[in-house]
């Protein structure tokens, strides 16, 4: 397969796989065919789910068209140059029985014409995001709107990109292994498998339900996902948010701060206002903060702290490799569990932020 | 009958089959050669990237099909570097060519991973020179502290380099770096048939000013008050006179940057 990011640097995988048999029942249950990718983010129960209950696939849209969606992950994760979820995607697309040409059409952006507006406009707004995140919001927002979607759709094509935005990065951080899924199309058992991974697929994947809003959060980012009340993202949001404030693996003080030096960096001032308030209660004093958030460093933080304020600016735009050497030399200095929940918090951000700015505009 | 007709049948499929065949061969060609062209087209967008940060180049092929080659600058605060090497000129009069371009290649080699390890981009090499952006390219709120410490780095580089010269008999090699920071205009700039990556302004001129203050001041590395308000307080300045510079109005003030009040817990 001609797959666009196979010469993507990528360097060898930083963290063990661990088993553990409930979260993969948890992942089977919900998606129907076992989930590797689980295995490596155990140390953070939380984190695991995450990949599984934040899928848009597995009944969180409503309103965008399901080959959308593919579409627009495709096109991020190739933005994103993550080789791991653009074979992910790759491969989802052939076993539904699109060919291989087909693909390379879109992915090359050679047949842009032969695609439905809605679909280029989409992978207008996929690409732009990733490429200027929260500042190009309200011109990418333009783009989706004049091609006719509706408020509800675009709110849930934020989602896509968010979602795919925080994915691309939990994979590429540790540089999760790539070789086996990016060859899994040329294998002969798996091409004579191919009408059953996708009967398995469509069966599996499918549209979300009107949920009733729950109580109102109160943690950091409540807006965002008050913004999707009555729809089940919001509960999915609501829940991988919640279990990732009650984490005790790092303090909750380190993950906020991560959180505002992301939120910095994009320069979203709604994500950015939310997270101070938080760290104020958290009896983070403003100067301290200004301080962090200037310099990256202050003498009030502690070890752990320190380095991760600047791993956590690395993951706003970064090349893979070089980023994947940063995290290596991360590895040595955390904990386990520490180096993948920072890895966790710091690619939910991400999303997050980018996702925020979309549906509640940012400054 | 029954035998003509079976074995005209079987001579239909035959050639069917074999009519078939040559296209499924000929599908498979031209799939062969799609990929080829594929792979082409990935390995000249990778040798396009090390020209142009990755960005550029999309915006270059972007752009390329369009004939306006305006409005693909923004107006931005950058944070400009300059560095050259010390006493070059009289220095490339005394080696050979060949001998000269290794010693350079191994100075642009270390400056530029500098430069990268630190968020920057190199904006152009002129002659000696390299010029940086920090911030140019992508919105960085700690463009200054980068640009500062990428200059440290590179004062780092150039004496383990020096180490390897002095081995090899070879002469020793010192910097001066300027950097300023300032508004200025960022994009693709050029003709149709050039065009590259730069960030444009009087705060990059003043860079390039400063640089050349290095010489008088007797320092490698001076920063601007521009610089100073914003930069890390653990980065230990020494202000030095200010002195007139070719095309601005007031005297230039500007700092040494000495080095670091405590190691840093950078992970980079």
């Amino acid at each position: 397969m001609g797959n666009a990011l196979a010469n993507v640097g990528w360097e060898s995988c930083l963290i063990d796989p661990r088993r553990d048999r409930a979260l993969e029942t948890y992942a089977r249950r919900k998606t129907g065919v076992p989930i590797p990718t689980v295995r490596y983010f155990t140390s953070a129960p939380w984190l695991a789910r995450a990949i599984v209950d934040l899928h848009p696939e597995f009944g969180l849209l409503m309103h965008l068209d399901l080959h959308q969606m593919d579409i627009i992950e495709l096109v991020v994760s190739q933005e994103n140059s993550c080789r791991f979820c653009y074979a992910a995607v790759r491969m989802l697309l052939w076993a539904q029985g699109m060919s291989e040409a087909r693909i390379q059409h879109i992915e090359q952006t050679l047949s842009q014409a032969d695609l439905a507006p809605k679909t280029t406009a989409a992978i207008a707004f996929g690409r732009r995001q990733s490429r200027e995140g929260p500042q190009g919001a309200q011109e990418a927002r333009q783009i989706l709107r004049d091609a006719g979607f509706s408020a509800e759709e675009m709110k849930e094509v934020a989602f896509v990109v968010g979602v795919t935005d925080f994915l691309n990065r939990l994979n590429t951080i540790p540089a999760i292994p790539v070789h086996t899924l990016e060859r899994m199309p040329e294998q002969f058992h798996m091409r004579l498998l191919r009408p059953l991974i996708k009967r398995i697929v469509e069966r599996k994947r499918f549209r979300g339900r009107a949920a009733p809003p729950e109580r109102p959060p109160t943690h950091p980012y409540a807006g965002l996902v008050n913004a999707y009340a009555g729809s089940p993202i919001a509960l999915a949001l609501r829940r991988t948010t919640q279990e990732m404030w009650e984490s005790p693996i790092l303090t909750r003080r380190c993950k906020l701060l991560m959180l505002a030096v992301i939120a910095r960096g994009l320069d979203c001032q709604v994500c950015a206002t939310e997270i101070e308030e938080a760290l104020q209660q958290e009896g983070v004093d403003e100067p301290v903060l200004v301080q962090v958030l200037t310099h990256l460093d202050a003498p009030e933080l502690d070890d752990v702290e320190r380095v991760l304020m600047r791993f956590a600016r690395e993951t706003i735009w970064y090349e893979p490799a070089a980023l994947q050497r940063r995290a290596r030399a991360l590895c040595d200095r955390l904990s386990e569990p520490q180096f993948i929940e920072s890895i966790g918090v710091a690619s939910l951000a991400n999303g997050l932020c980018r996702m925020g700015a979309m549906v509640m505009g940012h400054s | 009958m029954s035998v003509a007709v079976i074995a005209a049948a079987l001579a239909l499929t035959t050639m069917l089959a074999a009519v078939l065949y040559g296209k499924s061969r000929r599908i498979q060609a031209l799939e062969a050669q799609l990929q080829a062209a594929a792979a082409d087209l990935q390995h000249l967008q990778q040798a396009c990237s090390r020209l142009a940060p990755a960005t550029v180049v999309q915006q270059l092929i972007v752009d390329s099909k369009s004939s306006d080659v305006a409005g693909t600058a923004e107006r931005k605060i950058a944070t400009a570097l300059f560095v050259d090497l010390v006493g070059f000129t009289e220095m490339s009069e005394r080696l050979e060519a060949v001998v000269l371009v290794s010693i350079l290649n191994g100075y642009y080699e270390r400056m530029t991973d500098a430069i990268d390890e630190h968020r920057g981009q190199v904006g152009s090499y002129v002659g000696d020179g390299i010029v940086a952006y920090f911030g140019a390219l992508q919105s960085n709120p700690w463009q200054c502290d980068d640009a500062v410490r990428a200059a440290l780095s590179m004062r780092e580089a150039i004496r383990a380099y020096n180490v390897e010269l002095g081995r090899e008999g070879l002469p020793r090699l010192s910097i001066g770096v300027g950097i300023h920071r300032g508004p200025g205009l960022a994009g693709l700039v050029g003709s149709r048939q050039r065009r590259e990556f730069s960030f444009l302004g009087s705060a990059v001129n003043l860079a390039a000013r400063v640089q050349s203050l290095t010489r008088l001041h007797q320092v490698d590395i001076l920063t601007t008050e521009a610089l100073r308000a914003e930069i890390d307080k653990s980065i230990i300045l020494v202000p030095m006179p200010a002195v007139p510079v070719k095309g601005f109005a007031e005297p230039v003030a500007t700092y040494a940057v000495k080095g670091h009040v405590r190691a840093e817990a950078s992970i980079t």
